[in-house]
Order: C-alpha cells, then structure tokens, then sequence
C-alpha cells in the first residue's frame, strides 16, 4: 500500500513537472495563437544557457540563473522580432511552420555550439530526497510542484482578470479582430515568446537539476505535449489537473505494468490516454469550444 | 479598411489553378518531362557511382514527401508522423520478404497498404479532433510506432537491432548494386508521382483543397469532411509506406532510429522549401534539400576540423542549421517555395515579348 502511494505521489511529482514545461506551449498558444512546436528545443537552449553561466563560466548560481533569465527574455524579443513581426498578417498555419523551421534550427545550431555530448548540469536544489514517514520524494520535484502551481496560478489570474491578460487573450482568439479593437498582436506576441522562454529557464532547471544535459534533453517537450492536450490549448488552470493526472497514469504504468511485461508501457500511455480523452472531448479538458459558422 | 495587416499571399495556392493541377499541358512540358525522363534512366550509365546514390535517395525521399504534399500540402492537415508510416511500411517490407519470401513487387504495395492502415487508425480521429489537435494525434502515431517495434518480442521485428533483408529480385536480376537500386526507385517514384497527378485532378483532389481552404464551409458544399481528412492521411501514409519499403529495399536493412520524428519534421520543411500545395514542389524541396545535405556531406571533413566537438552529428547539425533557416526564410520570403520561381519563368517565357 505504502508503495502504491509512494508510486502515485512521485508521479504526481513528475507531472506537475510536466505541467511546468506544458505551461510553456499553453502561454505561448494563450497569447498569439501560435502552437510553438519548439518548446522542448527552447528549454533544452535554457538549460544550456544556465550550465553555460554556472559551469562553464563558473558564476555563483543566482547570478547564473539572473542572467539566464535576462537572456530567454531577449531570445523570445529576438524570435518576435527576426520572425514573428515579418510575418504580420500571414495565415496562423505559417506561424506555426515557423516553429517547426525554429525547431530544426535550434536543434542544429546546440549541436554546434555544445556538441553532442552529455555534460553535467548543475544542481540548483540540494539532491537528497524528502522522507516523510515512509514517502520518499524528490527535492527538486517536490520545489518544483511548488512553483508550478504558483506560477499557474499566477498566469491563470493575470490572464482572466487583469487587462494586460485580457489583451493577450483576445489575440489568441482571433488576430484580426484584436487588431481592429486596437491589441497589438506584435506585443502579445513579444510578451508570449518572453513568458515561454522565461517559463523554459525555470522547467529547465527544475528539470536538469543533478542530471545531464544534451540536445537531446529537448525530448521531455514530447513527454509535455499530452499534459497541454489534455488540459486544453488555451487552459493555464487546468494544467496542473491535466498534468498530475499523466504524472500518476504514467508512474503506475511504470510500477505495475512494465515490469509484468518486461517493456516500456509508460512512455506511451500518456499519449494513448490523450487519445482517449481527445476522442470524447475533442478540446482537452477545459480548452474553448470554438464555434464555427461559415 | 484600415486594417495595419499587409496583405499578404496565402501560403498554400488557394485553387488548383492550371500548373499545379496539369503537369502535361502544352507540348513544351510533354518534351521537357520526356526529356527528364530520359535523364533519369540514362544517369546510372553516364553519371559518377556517388551521384546515382544520391538521386535514388531523392526518388525515395519524394516518394514520402509527394504523399505528404496531397496529406499536407493539398488538403491541410499536417502530419508530424509521416517517418512514422514510412516506417510501417518499411517493416511490413522487411517481415513479408524474409518470412513469407514475398517477391518486392508484392512486399512493396503491401508496404504501402499496412501504413495506410495504419494511418486510417489517426485518421478515423478527424471525425471529432480537429485543428491542431488532429496534428498531434499524428506525433502519437510516432510515439507508438517507436514503442511497438522495440517492445515487440525480438523475433518478431528485431527489437532494438533491426533487420536485414535480402535485395529484390526480378526473375534472375537481383537489384542490389547502386543501378539496381536506383532504377527500382525510378520506377516507383515515378508511378507515385504520377498518380499524385491524377489525384490533384480528381474530385478527392478537389474535396482536399475545399477541405483546405475552409472546412466549415466544405461541409454544406457536400463534401464529407471527416471522411475527406482520413482519407488524405490514408494516401499520405501510402505514400509514406511505399517509400518506406523501398527505402528497406535500398539499404537492405531496418531500424526503428531511421524513421525518428525529426524525419518527419524533415519531410514538413523539404515541403516548405519546395512550395506547398505543388507537386513538383514537393519534388523541387526534396532535391534541394537533399542536395545540400550532400554538399555538406561532402565537405564534412573541412567542416569537422572547424568543429571538432560534433563528431559523427556533424552532417546532421549542419543541415539543420541550413534546413530550420531556410523554413523560416521561404514563410517569411516567399511562401510558394522555391517553385514559385519555377513558375514565374515558364510563365515569362510563355509570355514573351509582352510582360503579361
């Protein structure tokens, strides 16, 4: 019993973490309408920005995560301002390809600027687990569910309540119409580049912490991508629902039926689990329900 | 209107106007396509043994990329799993061949059908998901895929080490050496090619690009739209599984890491360069794509002493760099793609002298 609660507990760790790098894709899609496909990429790009200024130049690690800070701020003014404002007025579809070309582009130019190798990141939260009672939790998941579920909350509130929120979300429903009520869609779209990639230092370095990274630590966007499905593009809320409900699916997965069949269930579940949710609401969870009239 | 937006041209061709429908218009282009042909089977015998490598990779590579136009291009629904299918297709190559003994022309569109099979399961999902949702089920297909080979016992589909399969043969030619290999591929990337043609031309191709241009509005035009967009992921998974499986007769060996979902993002970006929405787009993208990875490929060596750090990922990072800038280029510069050019200089020697 005590392992099954350990089990569900660690996942619902592990999916909050999920909600964290999830919540990148959902700010981005919340404030331009854009489905950024190269989140995974732009949080592999942090993290190698924190070990750049950690390690590599070996500052003390505040400064190191400030200054990372202030770099995903001006990477997401430049991915707007090299990419996004030339595009004004083109079709979403374009948008969204542009972050597949960004994806590409990214992934090759890490592999050129930090190789290929695995290097050790650094760690930020001490490693030793939590152990209360006979649970053993993670320190850095157990900061990082904190976080999460400070940050939505946050998000969520500012973009239902305040104007600036209000704003961002008009852009998301339709550029056009937000222009002509006189939003700006390239400072949305500015702001949401500068939400998403300052979002991706956090996920990264909660993420990384203790472990290595590569260009291949892009990979857990793929593992977030059901969290942000199941919850609903345009929902900040309901991530963290969406997200520990992947989290303890998939552990349990692990637990209980991959080592009865000797394979890796858990890494497809949460997709197949999406799947199944999409097929009876086709808009995640708490997502818009679009209606369309010709 | 006041409206701050430039107008801008759509990305895709918004009707199937004449050259992206009717490649054979005029005698001009029967010539120049005859003589194309004739190009291409004459290259094993005149050509360097590098260069015959290099097209049979194109042929194959726009096998999959000329399905994932018509899926893509011409009816609008993206497909992050085309390696996916590929693959599927590749396997059901490489099994029916070594354990059935199934000759290639047999093994191929059998290929070809299991992926569409395969991809009529994602597809089934357009009736309720729709948008960016549908794109996503696609990167499940990916994710499944990878898992199913490598979990499957390993007498099934060889696991993690892949298979190796013996070359097509036809009567007592085996088409193993580079020429085999290529005009095997010739020959299906051509039958692919042109029945994607015909396909742009049929009422499916016209379904397609209303479903494109505005599927709330194909609805009350009688066209089925949920059946529409199964039906393009099943021929772009087609596609996708006859090239795979001749991509399994070609290397002669299968392994699940060669059909990752960055290929698939490969095949998207191939499609933006050449220009979306036409077929000789597709094939205009896959050539210059694959041209400059061999370019890079060849200067490897001067490349690795600048970069010592990247190893054997070196060809890889460097074509990425190229491919992600070129992307963003083409949307931001010229949303038809490199073909646009194509077009504009046919049309201007059409024209000549007048301008118009």
């Amino acid at each position: 019993m005590i392992d099954f609660v350990n089990y569900a507990l660690n996942g619902a760790l592990v999916g909050c973490l999920y909600a964290l790098v999830a919540l990148g894709f959902v700010v981005i899609h919340r404030a331009s309408k854009v489905f950024n496909f190269a989140q995974g990429e732009i949080l592999a790009l942090s993290g190698f920005m924190v070990w750049t200024f950690a390690t590599g130049l070996g500052w003390p690690l505040p400064a190191a995560l400030a200054c990372s800070i202030v770099t995903a701020t001006l990477l997401g003014l430049a991915i707007e301002r090299m990419l996004f404002r030339r595009l004004a007025g083109a079709p979403v579809f374009a948008m969204v390809m542009v972050t597949l070309g960004l994806l590409v582009l990214l992934r090759g130019a890490m592999l050129v600027v930090w190789g290929a190798a695995e290097k050790p990141f650094p760690a930020l939260i001490p490693m030793q687990p939590v152990i209360v009672a006979d649970l053993i939790l993670p320190r850095a998941l157990l900061f990082g569910a904190a976080i999460t579920v400070l940050i939505t909350s946050g998000l969520w509130w500012t973009f239902n309540n305040t104007r600036i929120g209000l704003r961002l979300t008009a852009v998301s429903e339709d550029h056009q119409i937000a222009l002509s009520l006189g939003v700006s869609v390239q400072k949305a779209t500015a702001a949401a580049w500068v939400l998403g990639s300052v979002i991706s230092v956090i996920g990264a370095v909660i993420y990384l912490n203790g472990r290595s990274i590569s260009p291949m630590s892009s990979e857990i966007g793929l593992a977030a991508l059901p969290v942000a499905m199941l919850a609903g593009l345009e929902s900040i809320g309901g991530l963290v629902v969406a997200g520990i409900l992947i989290g303890v699916v998939q552990s349990l997965t692990a637990a209980y039926v991959d080592t009865r069949i000797g394979g890796s269930a858990s890494v497809i579940v949460p997709y197949l689990f999406m799947l199944g949710v999409l097929l009876v609401r086709p808009a995640g969870f708490f997502g818009w329900k679009t209606l369309e009239r010709v | 209107m006041l409206l701050p937006l430039r107008i801008r041209r759509p990305v895709m061709p918004r009707t199937a106007r004449a050259p992206y429908a009717r490649p054979l218009a005029g005698s001009w282009s029967r010539a120049g396509l005859a003589l194309a042909l004739l190009a291409l089977c004459l290259l094993p015998l005149l050509g360097p043994a590098r260069l015959v490598s290099v097209v049979s990779l194109m042929l194959i590579t726009s096998i999959v990329v000329v399905g994932l136009q018509i899926n893509t291009g011409m009816a609008g629904q993206i497909n992050m799993g085309a390696a996916a299918f590929m693959g599927v297709g590749s396997y059901t190559a490489a099994v029916l061949s070594l354990r059935l003994d199934c000759p290639f022309w047999l093994a191929i569109p059998l290929g070809g059908a299991s992926a569409a099979a395969f991809g009529l399961l994602f597809g089934i999902t357009a009736a309720r998901i729709k948008g960016f949702y549908l794109a996503m089920t696609t990167i499940a297909a990916q994710m499944m895929f990878q898992s199913a080979v490598l979990n499957l016992p390993a007498s099934w589909l060889g696991s993690s080490g892949g298979l190796s399969i013996e070359p097509a043969r036809l009567g007592a030619w085996r088409l193993s050496g580079d020429a085999g290999v290529y005009y095997l591929a010739l020959a299906y990337a051509a039958f692919m090619t042109f029945g994607a043609y015909g396909i742009a031309r049929s009422r499916f191709g016209r379904a397609f690009a209303a479903v494109r241009d505005d599927d709330s509005a194909a609805g009350p035009m009688g066209i089925d739209v949920a059946g529409t967009k199964t039906l393009a992921f099943m021929v772009g998974a087609f596609y996708a599984g006859v090239g795979g499986a001749v991509w399994a007769y070609s290397l002669r060996y299968v392994a699940v890491d060669q059909f990752s979902l960055f290929q698939s993002v490969w095949f998207i970006g191939m499609l933006i360069v050449g220009g979306m929405g036409s077929i000789l787009g597709a094939l205009v993208g896959v050539a210059a794509v694959r041209g400059v990875q061999e370019v890079l490929t060849s200067y490897g060596p001067d490349l690795a002493a600048m970069f010592p750090g990247l190893g054997n990922q070196l060809v890889f990072a460097s074509v990425s760099i190229v491919l992600g800038a070129a992307i963003a280029f083409f949307l931001i510069v010229e949303p038809r793609g490199l073909v646009h050019y194509w077009y504009v200089l046919r049309r201007s020697f059409a024209a000549w002298p007048l301008r118009y």
